[in-house]
């Protein structure tokens, strides 16, 4: 029961989606600087990736692969259609600010391929629980990140200025998303790594 | 083994004192606050250093000090203006997000003082490109009272440059406040080269390639005062010799060292010429790392490769001996009784014979095996990666 | 002086260094010369048929219809997608199996998506629009930034995944922060 409920969370902590899984980097590298922006991220991602397995989930499994592929990203493209229309009446400076990644996000892995290897291995109820805590895992990541390069990049926080010294610009741009990441990811790790009988492999796959 | 360990920390030593010269020239003209910058560095990148080891659970000997000498080439890089804590979060950036993320010093892929630079030129672009006069000393937490352009922004935008020779040689223009000293950076180099600290191959690779493209393609119209002010402007000198040469992280054989630093010179030389961008050879020697690993890794190869032609070679020639003592001892054995062949040269033959031949081939094996890897430790400092999947 | 400052601006328009599109297959591709090789061939192809299939979407649809934009470049992938598997099926198909796993990775990837999004984006800005050409050598042009990027990395690839580099950092985040320095001093160019 209890190993049933760790796998039921396990896209929350063990496998997270960007930092366990490397999923979906490239929005939360680019557009992940400021509160703001990762609360647009998130709303676009939570808004197509959960209707778009489920719907994706009565796809019938005997089609060859590449069809299914292609059928997964067409899901998405067309629940991407509402999506974008709702968000540019709530967020419309965070997504223009967004830009391209706003799209990509509906066609992003967790959709299209993870579908496959992962949540239509489980019963439709299971992997509806397991979907919103890979969601959660994904969200969580994103206001972190959010959080921290907005606070040492601009010297706000969700927009309101901070009695900040010294700002790092250099962590609101790409390169800044790069390394942060990559730091956040070492340190992710590591506290996995001190959790008893979850040992990290250190020679992980990227693939993963 | 033990050697490799002195030979560090000498290395470490030469660099330090030549850094400590600059440092003290800094002083000369900007006051307390360029030995502030420097002892900043120092202690930032020191404890640093400290705390990631620690964090990493590896030991803290005297081979990792080599953090002070990143430290103050970053310091020296530095404006005498910059408020001091910007250093202090480049020197933390440069050990942790450039050195120990990657193993350390053990396996360096970055030039630490490079990348601290590259992160103050994209976060501090303003303080890190505005430069005081020289002469004007500022107290330790004082700012300078007039800053400007630095010499080689000037010199690339307009192609003029004010100092004299004299001055030029003991630095007496607005730039970075250790990259400008020509003088000392020229003894320093014939040090570091005669002491063998940094890589030859590489230094000249970097003068050369600047000189040449300097001269073919000038900046001002008289050619030799352009090679002359290419050379002493942009930190040319000084990254040719703390940043491109480091042991560290140029190629080992001076053969492709030099044209490791040939492509950083020519490529900086256009970028420069093309953009009016000052310092474009710090930039270059970031982005040039990969072409630096990859020659590191044709070495490797090369080494390789040649130590097993040489094992074949010992094998086919033991094998060929082999073969003529065996064929020896055969006519022996066949022409024993017509030519009566005494008892002694029957033993004699025997002796060469196949039985007694394996023992001697293994331990030239032997030999041959431990000479190559101490060939190959020898030239890798960062050690074998034979084990490092790809 | 031409070539390096081609491979300059190659590297300044880099989708991966400056946009990070396609990083999780750059780390995928750079791990092994024959998966390099294979990859970036395959997601250049893509780049550049998709770029055409973009150039004529944008033309047919004439900037109207511009939420159902993703979903007309996916369905023009999507077709992409289908008749280089069929032709690999048809013509290639003693390395079909070898093969076929580089295409579906790099289908539906950031980095052809991405792109697409990006020509769109800049045709879209330009006062005079694009050509096809244009369009066809952007996408080429992504491929080949990719192929850049993943040599950059592969360059590495071996320190950034020895036994010396910390267990946490081992890999990926060692790789992350590798780009990002790079990426940093793509970026100290402009």
């Amino acid at each position: 029961m209890k190993r049933s409920e760790n796998r039921l969370t396990s896209g929350l902590f063990a496998d997270n989606t960007v930092l366990s899984a490397c999923m979906v980097i490239s929005p939360a590298i680019m557009c992940g600087d400021t509160i703001k922006n990762a609360i647009a991220l998130i709303y676009v991602f939570t808004a197509i990736t959960l209707p778009s397995v489920l719907i994706a989930s009565f796809v019938p499994k005997r089609l060859p692969y590449a069809v299914k592929i292609i059928i997964y990203a067409v899901i998405s493209s067309l629940i991407y259609i509402p999506v974008k229309i709702l968000a540019e009446n709530y967020y419309p400076e965070s997504i223009a600010r967004i830009g391209i990644y706003f799209p990509l996000i509906a066609v992003n892995s967790l959709i299209v391929y993870q579908t496959e290897a992962k949540f239509f291995r489980m019963k439709r109820t299971k992997m509806i629980g397991s979907l919103i805590f890979y969601v959660f895992g994904f969200d969580a990541v994103m206001l972190i990140t959010g959080f921290i390069r907005e606070l040492f990049a601009y010297g706000t926080i969700n927009s309101r200025m901070v009695d900040m010294n010294t700002v790092i610009s250099g962590l609101g741009k790409p390169f800044g998303g790069f390394i942060f990441l990559g730091l956040m990811c070492g340190i992710y790790r590591k506290i996995r790594s001190m959790i008893p009988e979850k040992k990290v492999r250190s020679d992980v796959n990227v693939s993963d | 083994m033990l050697n490799k360990k002195r030979k560090e920390r000498h290395i470490w030593i030469d660099i330090i004192i030549t850094l400590l010269a600059l440092e003290l020239m800094a002083y000369f003209y900007y006051g307390m606050k360029a030995l502030m910058l420097g002892g900043v560095c120092i202690a930032v990148s020191l404890a640093a250093e400290l705390i990631t080891l620690r964090l990493l659970h590896r030991k803290f000997t005297a081979d990792d000090l080599t953090c002070t000498s990143d430290g103050l080439i970053t310091a020296l890089m530095m404006p005498a203006a910059i408020s001091l804590r910007i250093p202090a979060i480049a020197c933390v950036f440069a050990v942790i997000a450039a050195k120990n993320i990657f193993g350390g010093r053990h396996n360096m892929i970055f030039s630490p003082a490079a990348a601290a630079y590259l992160f103050v030129l994209t976060s501090w672009k303003d303080q890190l490109l505005s430069c005081p006069q020289p002469y004007d000393k500022m107290g330790i937490f004082e700012k300078a009272e007039n800053v400007s352009y630095s010499a080689s922004y000037i010199f690339n935008n307009t192609g003029k440059f004010s100092a004299s020779d004299y001055e030029i040689l003991l630095g007496s223009f607005a730039g970075p406040m250790g990259a400008v000293c020509i003088l000392l950076l020229l003894v320093s180099a014939a040090v570091l080269i005669f002491r063998k600290d940094i890589s030859i191959g590489a230094f000249a690779g970097t003068i050369f390639g600047t000189a040449f493209m300097a001269y073919v393609c000038p900046v001002i119209s008289d050619r030799i005062a352009s090679v002359k002010y290419v050379l002493v402007t942009n930190m040319i000198l000084f990254a040719a010799i703390y940043i491109i040469s480091d042991m560290r992280i140029a190629p080992q054989k001076n053969y492709y060292a030099f044209f490791y630093g040939l492509f950083i010179a020519v490529s900086a030389y256009i970028v420069m010429l093309t953009t009016g961008k000052e310092n474009v050879i710090v930039i270059m020697s970031v982005l040039f790392t990969p072409l630096a690993l990859a020659f590191r890794s044709l070495e490797k190869k090369i080494d390789t490769a040649a130590h097993l032609e040489a094992l074949e070679a010992a094998e086919a020639e033991n094998a060929s001996e082999t073969g003529a003592a065996a064929s020896e001892t055969e006519n022996v054995s066949v022409n024993e009784e017509e030519n009566e062949v005494s008892a002694e040269e029957a033993l004699s033959a025997e002796s060469d014979s196949p039985e007694a031949e394996p023992e001697k081939s293994d331990v030239s094996d032997a030999e041959t095996t431990e000479e190559a890897q101490e060939n190959t430790a020898d030239e890798a400092p960062e050690g074998d990666e034979s084990n490092e999947k790809v | 002086m031409f070539l390096i400052n081609e491979l300059i601006s190659l590297l300044a328009a880099n989708m991966i260094l400056t946009r990070a599109l396609g990083t999780s297959t750059l780390f995928i591709a750079s791990g092994s010369r024959k998966n390099l090789v294979a990859t970036a061939s395959v997601i250049t192809l893509f780049t550049t048929c998709g770029s055409a299939a973009a150039y004529l979407i944008n033309y047919l649809s004439g900037g109207k219809y511009s939420n159902f934009i993703l979903l007309f470049y996916t369905l023009a992938v999507g077709i992409i997608y289908i008749i280089l598997l069929a032709l690999f099926y048809l013509f290639f198909r003693q390395g079909f199996d070898k093969v076929r796993k580089y295409i579906h990775l790099s289908a539906f990837n950031c980095a052809v998506m991405g792109t697409l999004f990006t020509i769109s984006e800049s045709s879209s800005n330009s006062a005079e629009g694009m050509s096809l050409g244009d369009f066809l050598f952007y996408g080429f042009e992504s491929g080949a930034g990719f192929v850049l990027a993943a040599l950059i990395l592969s360059a590495a690839f071996g320190r950034l995944n020895s036994s010396r580099v910390p267990s946490s950092f081992r890999g990926f985040p060692a790789m992350l922060v590798y780009l990002g320095i790079i990426s940093m001093a793509v970026y100290s160019l402009k």
